[in-house]
C-alpha cells in the first residue's frame, strides 16, 4: 500500500486530472501548438517567462520609467542610500543606481542577445551546409571550430579583447568568434542524422539545388535545439558581459551595463558600506539568467522529448 | 589500444602547430618591435640603435614569416618562452611561479565539486519528482545563474568583512610556517569556485543515474531481493559515476582559466590573475605565452581523458 503511494509523482497527479477531466467531457480539443502547451504547463518555464518579460519591457520602456538620467552625474548626491527620491540610491558621482540598471539592462541584453543570434547565425548557416555536403569543407571547419574551442573560453575572450580593443562591438564580435563553434557543432550532427532521411532523398531525385534542400527543407526540423541553444548561449553571454566588464575589461566604462555598476564593488569599502551599488544589479543579472535558463530548460523539455526527465 | 594512443597523438600534433602559429602571427601582429620581447627590456635600454640592427639582423628576423614561426616555435618547445614586457622577468618562471596557486585552488574546488555534484546528483535521481529533487534542481539553477562573482562578493562581505571569520584574500604571508597557517584563505575561493561547479557535476549525475536505473541489471538485482540502497549505490551509482568522471577529467584542463574571476577577486596569486593583468597592462607576450600554456594543458589533458575512456570502455572508437 505505502509502496502504491509513493509512486504517485507530480506527473500521476497531473495524468489522473487530465484524464478526469477527459471522462467528464471537459477537455476540449486545443487548436494551440502541441510544443507550447507543453511550455505553458511547465511552471519553471512559465516563471521564468514572466521575469524575463518584465525585464524586457523595463528596459525597452527605461526613459518612461527612470526619472533620471543614468549618465547625468550629480555632486551634491553623492553614495547616497536608497529613499523615496533614488529607488535604489546614488552612485559616487550621484548618477541614479536604479536608472542605470534599467539602462544597462538595454546594452547587456543587446549584448547576450545579439552575441547569440550572432553565434547562431555563422555556426549554423555554416553546419548546416557542411554537415549536408560532407568531405572536405566539413573537415576544415570541424578542424578549424575544435581549434576555437581548445581555448578555455574566458581565456580566448580576453586574449581577443586584448588583441581587438575595447568596445560593445567588438565584444559582440569576440562574443560569435569565441561561440560559433559549439553552434556549428550542433547543427552539424543535427545534419548528418536529417540528411539521411527519405524526403531529403525526394528533394534530391527532384533535382533541388544544394542550398534549397538544406537551408529550406532540412534547417526547419533542427530548429528546436537551435532555439534552445541560443536561449542557453544569451544567458552564457549575458554572465561573461557581466565578468568581463567587472574587471574593466569588457565594455568601455562610460556606458552603462550591469557589469559596469557592478565594477564598483571591486573597492572593498564600497562593498562594506554602500550595498545598493552592486547587490541590486547582481540581484537582477542572477534573475535574469535564470529566467533565461528555465526557458531554455523548458524550449528543451518541450522540443525534445528525448531529454526529458 | 596502442594504435589508438598513436593515431589519436597524430590528430593532436596539427591542431598544436596550428594554434602556435595563430599565437605567433598575433605575437608579429603586436605593436612594438619582437627585439623587445625577446630580449631582457633593461638590457634594451642600454643598446644603441646600431646595436638593435645588428641585433636585428642576427636574430634573424628579417627572415621569412615561415622561418622565424619555426625558429620561434622551436624556441617555446624548449621552454624559452620569451619575456614579460613589464618586469622584464622570463615568461617561464612568471607561469611555473603562478602554476601551483592556481592547481591547488582548482584542485581542491574539482575534488569538492565532484563530491557535492555526484551525491547531490544521485540524492535527486533516486528521489526523481520529490521535493527534495525539485528543490536541488531549483538550487542547481541558481548556482548557474548568480554571476560567479557575485557570489565570491557576497561571501567576502559576509565571512570576512562582517564576521571576520576569513581572510579578504591573497595565500602567502611572510610569517606563515605550516600548510594550515595559510589554509583560512583557500577557504572561501575554493568553495564558491567549487560551488559554481557543482551545479554542472549535479546535473549531469542525476541524468546519468536516471540513465542506469532504467537499465536491465538494475531490474535484475531487485528481483534478486536485494535490499533498496544496495541496488542503488553498488549497482546504479557506480555505473552512473563513469561518464560523471569523464566530464570531471575534461574540466580538469580548464580550470587554469576557469578561475581567472575567482583569483582577480580573492587576490589569488594564481595565473588567472597574472592573465588579467597581462590583458589590463597591454603586456602581450605574456598574454599569449599564458594561452599558448593553457591551449596546450587542454589539448593535453583532453587526449589523457580519451585515452581513460577507451580504456574503461573498449567499444570507444576513434571518431
Amino acid at each position: 500500500m505505502e509502496n502504491i503511494k509513493k509512486r504517485n509523482t507530480r506527473l500521476d497527479r497531473s495524468f489522473d486530472k487530465l484524464r478526469a477531466r477527459e471522462e467528464s467531457g471537459l477537455a476540449k480539443k486545443s487548436n494551440m501548438n502541441r510544443q507550447l502547451r507543453k511550455i505553458l504547463n511547465n511552471k519553471l518555464a512559465v516563471a521564468g517567462m514572466i521575469v524575463f518579460s518584465i525585464i524586457i519591457l523595463s528596459a525597452v520602456f527605461a526613459p518612461l520609467i527612470c526619472k533620471y538620467d543614468p549618465l547625468m552625474i550629480n555632486l551634491k548626491e553623492v553614495l547616497k542610500a536608497p529613499s523615496a527620491d533614488h529607488i535604489l540610491g546614488t552612485d559616487r558621482v550621484g548618477r541614479d543606481i536604479f536608472s542605470r540598471i534599467v539602462f544597462g539592462g538595454r546594452v547587456s541584453i543587446l549584448v547576450g542577445l545579439g552575441s547569440a543570434l550572432g553565434a547562431a547565425l555563422v555556426g549554423v548557416s555554416i553546419g548546416c551546409y557542411a554537415g549536408y555536403k560532407g568531405g572536405a569543407i566539413d573537415g576544415i571547419f570541424l578542424r578549424l571550430s575544435e581549434i576555437f574551442m581548445a581555448f578555455p573560453q574566458i581565456i580566448l575572450v580576453l586574449l581577443l579583447v586584448s588583441i581587438l580593443g575595447q568596445s560593445l562591438m567588438n565584444l559582440i564580435v569576440i562574443f560569435v568568434i569565441t561561440g560559433w563553434g559549439p553552434m556549428y557543432r550542433m547543427a552539424r550532427a543535427k545534419m548528418l542524422s536529417l540528411r539521411e532521411e527519405e524526403y531529403v532523398q525526394a528533394l534530391k531525385s527532384f533535382g533541388l539545388n544544394t542550398f534549397t534542400i538544406c537551408y529550406k527543407h532540412i534547417l526547419p526540423n533542427a530548429l528546436g535545439p537551435i532555439m534552445v541553444n541560443i536561449t542557453l548561449s544569451t544567458a552564457m553571454f549575458i554572465l561573461q558581459e557581466a565578468a568581463l566588464s567587472f574587471l574593466g575589461l569588457g565594455v568601455p566604462l562610460n556606458i552603462a551595463t550591469w557589469g559596469n555598476i557592478l565594477n564598483a564593488a571591486q573597492e572593498l569599502r564600497i562593498l562594506q558600506e554602500n550595498w545598493w551599488m552592486w547587490l541590486p544589479v547582481g540581484i537582477v543579472i542572477s534573475l535574469f539568467v535564470l529566467s533565461v535558463n528555465f526557458i531554455g530548460d523548458g524550449l528543451r523539455d518541450s522540443t525534445d522529448p528525448s531529454q526529458q526527465g | 589500444m596502442l594504435s589508438y594512443a598513436i593515431r589519436r597523438m597524430l590528430i593532436l600534433i596539427p591542431m598544436l602547430i596550428v594554434i602556435s602559429f595563430f599565437i605567433y602571427s598575433g605575437l608579429e601582429l603586436m605593436p612594438g618591435d619582437a627585439v623587445s620581447y625577446m630580449i631582457d627590456p633593461e638590457a634594451a635600454a642600454e643598446i644603441s640603435p646600431e646595436k638593435l640592427d645588428a641585433l636585428r639582423d642576427s636574430l634573424g628576423l628579417n627572415d621569412p614569416f615561415v622561418l622565424r614561426y619555426v625558429k620561434w616555435f622551436g624556441g617555446v618547445l624548449k621552454g624559452n618562452f620569451g619575456y614579460s614586457l613589464s618586469s622584464g622577468v622570463p615568461i617561464r618562471d612568471i607561469v611555473f611561479d603562478r602554476l601551483p596557486a592556481t592547481l591547488e585552488l582548482s584542485f581542491i574546488a574539482l575534488i569538492l565539486s565532484t563530491i557535492f555534484g555526484s551525491v547531490l546528483g544521485f540524492i535527486s535521481a533516486i528521489r526523481k519528482g520529490s521535493i527534495a529533487d525539485n528543490t536541488l534542481t531549483i538550487v542547481g539553477m541558481l548556482g548557474v545563474s548568480v554571476p560567479q562573482f557575485v557570489f565570491g562578493l557576497v561571501a567576502i562581505l559576509i565571512f570576512s568583512l562582517k564576521l571576520k571569520w576569513l581572510p579578504v584574500g591573497g595565500r602567502l604571508m611572510p610569517e606563515y610556517v605550516t600548510y594550515w597557517d595559510r589554509f583560512p584563505h583557500i577557504i572561501m575561493p575554493a568553495l564558491v569556485l567549487a560551488a559554481t561547479m557543482t551545479a554542472g557535476v549535479m546535473r549531469y549525475s542525476r541524468s546519468s543515474m536516471l540513465d542506469s536505473m532504467n537499465k536491465e541489471y538494475i531490474k535484475t538485482a531487485r528481483s534478486k531481493g536485494l535490499p533498496e540502497w544496495r541496488v542503488n549505490l553498488v549497482h546504479g551509482f557506480r555505473v552512473a559515476l563513469t561518464p560523471v568522471i569523464v566530464l570531471v577529467g575534461f574540466r580538469l584542463p580548464t580550470l587554469i582559466g576557469g578561475a581567472v574571476v575567482i583569483e582577480q577577486i580573492f587576490q589569488w596569486p594564481g595565473i588567472g590573475n597574472e592573465f588579467i593583468t597581462a590583458v589590463r597592462g597591454q603586456n602581450f607576450p605574456l598574454v599569449m605565452m599564458i594561452a599558448l600554456f593553457s591551449v596546450f594543458a587542454v589539448l593535453i589533458a583532453s587526449f589523457l581523458v580519451d585515452l581513460f575512456t577507451a580504456i574503461l570502455d573498449p567499444r570507444v572508437k576513434l571518431g
